[in-house]
């Protein structure tokens, strides 16, 4: 060990900075090394994706008549559907794992003894879980996209009759747009990042990786559809992330219908405010709780 | 931030490592720690010494920011804390109660996660401190599979990553076997050899008399006595332990003498305890010419001083009396 080291400069370079490439590394080498976790995010996303493809794949085969293309229009939009969902459960594993794995091990005070702020401890774990979630959700997009375009048929958008006088809007089974994979792409990345950012926010809320995650699943599955399908709310409706994550998705992926109309600047607004509220408080109790 | 070199380190300003001004922390009604006033010298080993639930774990706790501090103030290394918290524990090192760890986790990259919140140059260190500690061999296996000494030991190492001036250890034997325990006392005097400061809290009174040389003993909270170990054992004290061919009229002699405050006999002979305002050489002298001229043959003549271990009883039952 080197004890000549002049060490009086040192700590004034440390004190400005809030975060930094290295404690971001610490990070995701912490996320990356829990195989569970890394499995789990691949189970539910990739292999999902790969899954329906290759069924897809297998029935067109068998039987080419009652079974349009694996890919096209139409499959991409259900797939995309299946992703997101599946994703942001990915994404709440992720966050929550990310808000309280220092916390359950007790290693978060050996962390504060460092001296290095909370703020820049807490703040290094957004790039880190977006580093692990991002490429694996991008993974899963790419299968989806891939074989969405190399599967595609030729049928063009129509409507088709189901029944005497009712018709259903059928997307067909050409290969979705180049800007329509970009546009779902990148909103898929917004909705996986907001997810993620909030299972952070939340999860260092309240200190537990289980509490955490039976909140947000509660809350995405049954809470906040239910609100949006309480017409007597109103517009109070655009506050929730589901209608103006909807509000900003490609035309292609968003309902067609929706339960809520709102502004494109509104849906900015909320999606952003979903983000950055919980990762406030998440922040806040990170710097002011006991280590 | 001036510099001074000292035993080959380079070192920041003041004579203590560590200072508190009546620190207090309450929580709600129960006052965990009370106006503690602590003064550690740089470069000593410094024990914090008392029992279980004397508030030992509590004042580290506030030293390093872990928890705030109801009052009062202190200094790290010449440092303010909190004002200037991040810079003090730059160089300071710490194990507080159980050392813990990402059990999915190496030792290595355990050290690795926590030099990452360090300057870039703790990375360096990791494989000294490994080698230091003896975990070269089993760094690169995950922690989950560590015995208890050997997380103490990376506890160690991972305090090691500061390059610490001052290192604080909260009951840091814990869990040791005999033999881990004489070597991690060995670590700790070279510590010190090293220049390095040794804040080491313990309700183990053997370990703080073997390895600090200076002391302070805690109770409810509140620091009761404070200084180098030799000034704690004697308390100012002189105790001469004599047996003579007849302790009877040895007692009967040296309770009459006026340097002596009290004299009792015993099995091993009798004790005599001086006056704390005489000169103890010259007393002895005197004591034991006096036995000889009454014609009694002086079989054993031991001056002799209390341990830790009894001043400490002595002092903290005088407290319990009080209360």
């Amino acid at each position: 060990m080197n004890t000549q080291t002049l060490t009086a400069a040192l700590p004034q370079t440390r004190r400005g900075r809030r975060w930094s490439p290295r404690l971001v590394s610490a990070e995701f080498l912490k996320l990356r090394k829990r195989r569970g976790l890394v499995i789990s995010a691949l189970v539910l996303t990739v292999v999902p994706m790969l899954v329906a493809y290759i069924a897809l794949v297998v029935l067109h085969a068998n039987d080419p008549v009652n079974n349009g293309p694996a890919g096209g229009m139409e499959n991409f939009v259900g797939s995309m559907d299946l992703l997101t969902m599946l994703s942001v459960g990915a994404a709440i594993l992720v966050g929550a794992t990310l808000g309280t794995a220092d916390f359950g091990a007790g290693v978060f005070r050996e962390l504060v003894v460092t001296g290095r702020s909370r703020l820049a401890l807490f703040t290094a774990r957004v790039p880190a879980g977006l580093g692990l979630l991002l490429p694996i959700a991008g993974a899963a997009f790419a299968i989806t996209a891939t074989a969405s375009t190399v599967l595609a048929g030729s049928q063009d958008a129509r409507w088709v009759q189901v029944d005497p006088g009712a018709y259903e809007f059928d997307l067909g089974t050409v290969a979705p747009s180049v800007s329509l994979l970009l546009a779902s792409a990148g909103w898929l990345a917004l909705v996986t990042t907001v997810s993620m950012v909030l299972a952070l926010g939340v999860s260092s809320l309240f200190g537990s990786r289980g509490t955490a995650i039976g909140i947000l699943l509660g809350w995405y599955i049954v809470v906040m559809p239910l609100l949006v399908g309480f017409g007597s709310l109103g517009s109070i409706r655009e506050g929730l992330f589901y209608t103006a994550a909807d509000r900003l998705a490609p035309e292609a992926l968003g309902a067609p219908d929706p339960a809520v109309p709102m502004s494109l600047a509104a849906g900015i607004v909320v999606v952003l405010a979903w983000a950055a509220l919980p990762l406030g408080l998440g922040a806040w109790r990170t710097c002011t709780r006991d280590a | 931030m001036s510099t001074q070199a000292t035993n080959g380190r380079k070192e920041s300003s003041g004579t203590f490592a560590v200072e508190t001004s009546d620190l207090t922390k309450r929580f709600g009604s129960r006052v965990a720690v009370a106006e503690v006033d602590l003064h550690v010298p740089r470069g000593s080993a410094f024990g914090y010494l008392g029992p279980n639930g004397a508030g030992k774990t509590t004042l580290i706790r506030m030293l390093l920011g872990l928890t705030q501090a109801t009052a009062g103030s202190m200094r790290l290394l010449g440092r303010p804390v909190p004002a200037e918290r991040a810079a003090a524990l730059a160089r300071v090192g710490a194990i507080v109660e159980e050392p813990h760890f990402h059990g999915h986790l190496t030792g290595r990259e355990n050290l690795s996660v926590i030099a990452a919140a360090r300057e870039p140059e703790a990375h360096d260190r990791i494989d000294s401190a490994l080698t230091r500690v003896g975990l070269s061999q089993r760094a690169d296996e995950r922690v989950k599979r560590y015995s208890q000494g050997m997380r103490q030991r990376l506890g160690v190492a991972r305090s090691l990553l500061a390059d610490p001036e001052l290192l604080i250890l909260d009951e840091p034997t814990n869990g040791l076997d005999p033999a881990g325990i004489h070597e991690f006392r060995a670590m700790i005097h070279g510590f010190v050899a090293e220049g390095r400061t040794v804040l080491l809290s313990s309700h183990l009174l053997d370990e703080v008399e073997k390895i600090c040389d200076q002391v302070a003993i805690v109770d409810r909270g509140r620091v009761v006595m404070q200084g180098s170990i030799e000034e704690l054992a004697t308390g100012g004290e002189q105790t001469i332990l004599i047996a003579t061919s007849d302790d009877g009229e040895g007692l009967a002699l040296l309770s009459e003498h006026r340097a002596v405050a009290v004299a009792t006999s015993g099995p091993d002979g009798i004790r005599v305890a001086l006056h704390p305002d005489v000169e103890a050489e010259a007393a002895a002298g005197d004591i034991g010419r006096r036995l000889v001229l009454a014609g009694l043959a002086i079989h054993r003549f031991e001056p002799t001083r209390a341990s830790l271990e009894q001043r400490f009883l002595e002092i903290t039952s005088r407290l319990e009396e009080a209360a």
